[in-house]
């Protein structure tokens, strides 16, 4: 019987394929290897430890499910990561049908909330470390509604076009422009205003 | 700019127009300062967005954390078993009207080929019984030349009927 060990020497394809057999100690190295990309694509749309935790573990039980499906058209972790989107979208629409929709969603949707925004200029980042950057980033993404975020997450990290997105988030592909649109405003301006904190 | 151009505007950026489209708003980043302008900031945040994802690492162990998918991994499993035990089981439930439908079928076939014996035997002419080998399904023919008529009785075989004291039934008739 192979070790922990010998499955750490087995690249992603070769574990997927011993995981499509049936063997569940080969998934288990591929959980290891892609738990935490996984969970962070969670914690990004989810913004709470606790609901990526288990978010990303209900998609690696999706994953064990439906892991005859997968072809190999796109690397491992690239299709475990859509799960964990498919799941966090799911779980945010949940969410929403809890809550009033946002008055800066409404006027956003309306057209036109961005005019009030002012054109940045000049580069916030400028100077930064990367780590510092990643932390505004971080966040900047957190003052945006999830609707917005999610946008931004999909084309910006996950490469998504916009016709994909709007498949993905059951919206039109004018809805995902005009997000998109005013995600990145808004992520430019709270960049530009945590500059202007720095300075101050 | 309208909002329409705008979103046109971060279309191009983003390559998502056609080549027409993308020659006009090229053209009207160079005639407008609006356009210039919002055109730089979208680059701008791009760039800082792309490659700096904010990284996030799990806290749990890996053993704790996979034991939980272990888990329900194993639970998911345990239930699609046991569905597919009780979607066999309905199946059956499913299949034993229209195994009751082709028995009456067989029947009438019987009876028919019965039928054309009888023309060839008087003393069964009227009345038989056919045999069915079914378990749970009973049945009785009776036919008719003078009535124009020919039924056939379908009935449902108790399965833990006690047997007929057949002998002893006819003796205490015998006494009265």
């Amino acid at each position: 019987m192979a070790t922990r060990k010998d499955y750490t020497k087995l690249d992603d394809p070769a574990l997927v394929k011993a995981a499509q057999r049936g063997d569940m100690r080969a998934f288990e190295e591929l959980v290891a290897r892609h738990r935490d990309k996984v969970y962070a694509r969670a914690f990004s749309m989810m913004r709470n430890e606790e609901e990526a935790t288990d978010v990303s573990q209900e998609a690696w039980v999706k994953g064990w499910q439906r892991l005859k499906q997968f072809q190999g058209e796109s690397s491992f972790v690239t299709w475990m990561t859509r799960i964990v989107i498919n799941l966090c979208l799911d779980q945010l629409r949940k969410h929403k049908r809890q809550r009033a929709e946002s008055i800066e969603l409404m006027e956003e949707e309306s057209g036109g909330v961005e005019r009030q925004m002012p054109t940045v200029t000049i580069n916030p980042t400028e100077g930064l470390e990367r780590s510092e950057l990643r932390a505004r980033i971080d966040r900047a993404l957190n003052q945006l509604s999830y609707e917005h975020r999610t946008v931004l997450i999909l084309h910006e990290f996950e490469d998504l076009e916009y016709k994909e997105i709007a498949k993905r988030m059951v919206c039109s592909i004018g809805t995902v422009m005009s997000r998109l649109f005013y995600a990145r405003r808004k992520m430019a301006n709270l960049m530009a205003s945590y500059k202007r904190e720095e300075l101050s | 700019m309208n909002n329409e151009l705008k979103l046109q505007l971060q279309a191009h950026f983003d390559g998502e127009l056609s080549e027409r489209e993308a020659r006009r708003i090229a053209e009207l980043i160079v005639a407008d300062s609006e356009a210039r302008a919002l055109a730089s900031e979208l680059r701008m945040t791009k760039s800082f967005l792309t490659g700096n994802e904010p990284e996030a690492k799990l806290t749990e162990s890996r053993e704790f954390y996979w034991s939980k998918i272990e888990r329900d991994i194993l639970r998911s499993e345990a239930a699609s078993a046991a569905t597919l035990a009780e979607s066999g089981f309905n199946w059956r439930r499913l299949f034993a009207p229209l195994t009751g439908l082709a028995a009456a079928v067989v029947l009438c076939l019987g009876a028919l080929h019965f039928s054309d014996y009888a023309l060839f035997s008087g003393s069964l002419r009227d009345l038989a019984e056919v045999e069915n080998e079914s378990e749970h399904m009973g049945s009785f023919s009776f036919r008719s030349d003078s009535g124009n008529m020919f039924v056939v009785w379908v009935y449902e075989r108790a399965v833990d009927t006690e047997p007929e004291p057949e002998v002893q039934a006819i003796d205490n008739d015998l006494l009265f």
